[in-house]
């Protein structure tokens, strides 16, 4: 009796022994999760620079170029045909772009790319004081002029406008302005997407090798990888977008028209582009979270620790992107004519901009350690 | 029984004075070190860390403070527009974020769209108000930009030379020695005229500052040296266009502004030609250019939308000083004091009751200047008076968020016309009053000295 005593002391000694191992293998376990999650962190920002931000602005210096070529057949053949070839260049470079102020981190705005380029309103009155007077206007001119001088805005006003308030054709354009059209097209390519693409590629910025380093020794951008991934998350990137199109206030590029009930002070209103502008900044944010072109987002990360919020994000993604269908005529009349539709947008781009400046970014001091 | 009475007569002496006992302000320790601007501080470390609000205000505050954000970044534009107009004829840049770049400083050059730089100039003498004397068709400040149709008043070229320093210990450091000429001014310039460049400073705490009572400020001055120290410093009185009246002078390189709200409406007149209900008349007034521009309506910015900024203004945040427990850090701050840099650079100040605005009332912040002018020796001079600030004096820096301005503006600059590219180059001008603490600096080992930049840098 003793000894089948011991013996059973023996074989609960066992089973207590199991199950206390079994318990010490999950942290094991989590050792190699943690050691998975700075790997996947790696990777994911390789992926973010290679194979969403660069191919990005390389799209977009394709984009320039097309328009630039496209505003040299129009003056070189001004036909209609080649005046909506020329709207269509200029859309789809706004296209590109909007959907790069996804992420506004580094030489975009610390060389001034986005404001020699994006700055708002255009200053027509100087425009027509330039068009009228006998300045030079060869694209050195052009670069040396005041930001509200150059860069989308004006080439739009050119392009989809002949005065305030004149439907462009293609006759109507006169020598001046298609030579100012031209240095326009010609200053966006080369003084700034190209070098915006170059400012990441090589020195000095070689900003791409920065974000690959980030929290290497000597790394004076991104100290930490944790910093890296606040920085895309946070105000210069996915929240500060969905931030600058969404906010109920004057800062709020849809608020403010909405608002006030202004269609002159909405983003692009010669071409009434407005409303694609949007929606392509938050398709923009999106990109940075799912990763362009088959590579790994910030979407990996998240859903590696917390599928939950990951699918919250998601869906309130395709929520916000998808109620601008509901908006169905331009910005500049909707704001008079659909102001529920464009209200539910605004209101589902703010709760999406919440779930991204709290949930996302305390996931990611939580999560993130290096 | 005697005793009894004499025990219950000491205990209620005791009581009394316990109570009578008034509250102190607690010990250093009793206080969070990265709090720099007490309840007004904001931890973050960000490129965007010096844009955030302060917190507590309620939903209308907030909103008027975003209002103010949004016109701070505005571009305006040349009259007649109907949104946004006023621009010119003269100007120095287009919005107020085109200088102040990301709410800190600018870049230290001058005509171009992202410089942030200008020149203050004037004719020897003072006018009947104390001030500087404008010259005809210039004024005080050179507008190096125009609107189409008109011409920048001149250009400034600026060149560097290189001055080499070097340290009891062998360690030599070449700083850069700026000379700023005007070339191509659109009519005759006096031979004679003075000039002062100035970098567009960050906001930091610009209503912390507003708050500091007046006599506070007045107990820095000690115009006879009392402690032998070498230090003296002096308040600046000038003129108030808006109240009309000799105020103290707190903002501005030599301390040449009274008010936020004189300061704001001075840089939309003087620095981008966009009129007020403060400066109503056009920086160009009676010079030739005037008739440029057409179809101009005054005051060009709204009323409100100058208070919204004003208020903005007021109400960014300091953001937090970074690992105040390190123990260099620690070396650095004693070493601070010990070689007087906080003469001048007064780490701690109360700032006054505000019943409208709490988190900048009655706060015991940290930064780092006493808002008064001292002689800051020949090197640095710009030998140009601004009302009681001599050619040699200026205004104590502040230094809080300066180890923040090289993440922020990418480039970081120091001094009044961003000369200095690193804070040991700023340290190594100081002359005039300043000249004992840079000695002293200068004497220290070279650990010691890292240790004093580093805490320079945690601010």
């Amino acid at each position: 009796m003793k000894k089948i005593h011991s013996s059973r002391i023996l074989f609960s000694a066992f089973l207590i022994c199991s199950v206390a191992f079994s318990a010490c293998h999950k942290s094991s376990s989590s050792t190699g999760d943690a050691v998975d999650f700075k790997t996947l962190e790696a990777n994911v920002i390789n992926e973010f620079t290679n194979k969403t931000a660069l191919p990005q602005y390389d799209s977009l210096v394709k984009a320039a170029t097309a328009l630039n070529t496209a505003i040299t057949n129009l003056s070189g053949s001004p036909t209609d045909d080649n005046l909506i070839a020329a709207q269509t260049a200029w859309k789809n470079v706004r296209t590109v772009w909007e959907q790069s102020e996804g992420f506004l981190i580094g030489p975009v705005e610390s060389n001034d790319y986005d404001p020699n380029t994006d700055t708002w309103p255009t200053d027509y009155t100087q425009m027509d004081s330039l068009l009228t007077s006998g300045n030079p206007l060869g694209e050195s001119d052009i670069q040396n002029l005041t930001q509200s001088l150059r860069g989308y805005h004006p080439v739009e006003y050119l392009l989809f406008r002949n005065g305030e308030n004149q439907v462009r054709t293609a006759s109507s354009f006169t020598q001046r302005q298609m030579q100012y059209l031209i240095s326009l097209s010609a200053d966006i390519l080369d003084n700034n997407v190209s070098q915006l693409l170059q400012s990441w590629t090589s020195a000095p910025a070689n900003y791409a090798n920065a974000i690959l380093t980030a929290g290497a020794s000597g790394n004076t951008v991104y100290s930490s990888k944790l910093a890296f991934f606040l920085d895309i998350a946070g105000d210069n990137g996915m929240a500060g977008i969905c931030n600058e199109v969404g906010q109920a206030n004057a800062d709020g590029k849809m608020y403010a028209p909405y608002s006030k009930r202004d269609s002159t002070i909405t983003e692009s209103p010669y071409s009434d582009n407005s409303l694609n502008d949007f929606r392509n900044n938050i398709i923009g944010a999106q990109n940075v979270y799912l990763g362009l072109n088959g590579g790994l987002g910030i979407k990996d990360l998240v859903a590696a620790k917390n599928k939950n919020l990951d699918n919250q994000i998601r869906a309130q993604f395709t929520a916000a992107i998808n109620s601008f269908s509901n908006i169905t005529e331009r910005y500049e009349q909707a704001i008079l004519d659909q102001r529920v539709q464009v209200q539910a947008t605004m209101t589902a781009i703010q709760t999406l901009q919440s779930l991204l400046d709290n949930d996302l970014i305390n996931f990611l001091k939580t999560n993130v350690q290096d | 029984m005697k005793k009894f009475y004499i025990i219950s007569g000491l205990a209620v002496f005791v009581t009394a004075f316990t109570m009578c006992h008034k509250a102190g302000v607690f010990a250093d320790s009793g206080y969070d070190d990265r709090m720099s601007g007490g309840a007004a501080t904001v931890l973050d470390a960000s490129s965007k860390a010096f844009g955030n609000r302060v917190d507590g205000l309620s939903a209308r505050d907030e909103s008027v403070h975003i209002t103010g954000d949004a016109t701070f970044s505005q571009t305006f534009v040349a009259p007649p527009s109907p949104i946004f107009t006023g621009l010119g004829p003269v100007y120095n840049n287009i919005s107020c974020v085109n200088c102040h770049r990301n709410d800190a400083e600018g870049i230290p050059t001058a005509g171009f769209s992202n410089s942030g730089l200008l020149c203050r100039l004037s004719l020897p003498g003072q006018d009947s108000l104390g001030g500087p004397l404008a010259i005809p068709g210039f004024g005080t400040q050179l507008q190096d930009q125009a609107v189409i149709g008109a011409s920048p008043e001149a250009n400034v070229v600026i060149t560097y030379t290189d001055l080499p320093v070097t340290y009891p210990d062998g360690t030599t450091v070449t700083l850069r020695s700026p000379s700023y000429t005007l070339k191509n001014p659109y009519t005759p310039l006096p031979g004679n005229y003075l000039l002062s460049p100035r970098l567009a400073p960050p906001l930091v705490g610009m209503g912390l500052l507003e708050n500091i009572p007046e006599a506070t400020i007045l107990s820095f001055v000690d115009a006879g040296d009392a402690n032998g120290d070498g230090i003296t410093g002096k308040a600046n009185y000038v003129y108030d266009s808006y109240t009309k009246r000799k105020e103290l002078g707190r903002f501005g390189l030599k301390a040449n502004t009274p008010t936020l709200l004189t300061q704001v409406a001075a840089a939309y007149q003087q620095d981008m030609g966009v009129t007020s209900y403060v400066n109503p008349e056009e920086s160009a007034l009676g010079q030739p250019q005037m008739s440029v521009i057409h179809g101009d309506t005054q005051p060009e910015l709204a009323d409100s939308l100058l208070n919204y900024v004003v208020y903005y203004v007021k109400t960014l945040a300091v953001p937090a000083r970074r690992n105040v427990k390190d123990t260099v850090n620690l070396r650095g701050a004693a070493l601070f004091n010990q070689v007087n840099c906080s003469g001048c650079h007064r780490p701690t100040i109360q700032t006054g009751v505000d019943l409208t605005l709490g988190p900048i009332s009655n706060q015991r912040i940290h930064p780092y200047t006493d808002l008064l002018v001292h002689d800051m020796g020949e090197g640095l001079a710009d030998n140009r008076p601004d009302y009681l600030a001599t050619g040699s004096e200026w205004r104590t820096a502040p230094l809080w968020g300066i180890g923040l301005l090289s993440i922020a503006n990418g480039t970081s600059y120091y001094l009044h016309d961003g000369r200095a590219r690193t804070i040991e180059e700023a340290i190594l001008w100081h002359g005039g009053e300043a000249a004992n603490a840079r000695q002293k600096f200068m004497q220290l080992g070279s650990s010691d000295r890292a240790a004093l930049l580093q805490f320079l840098s945690s601010l």
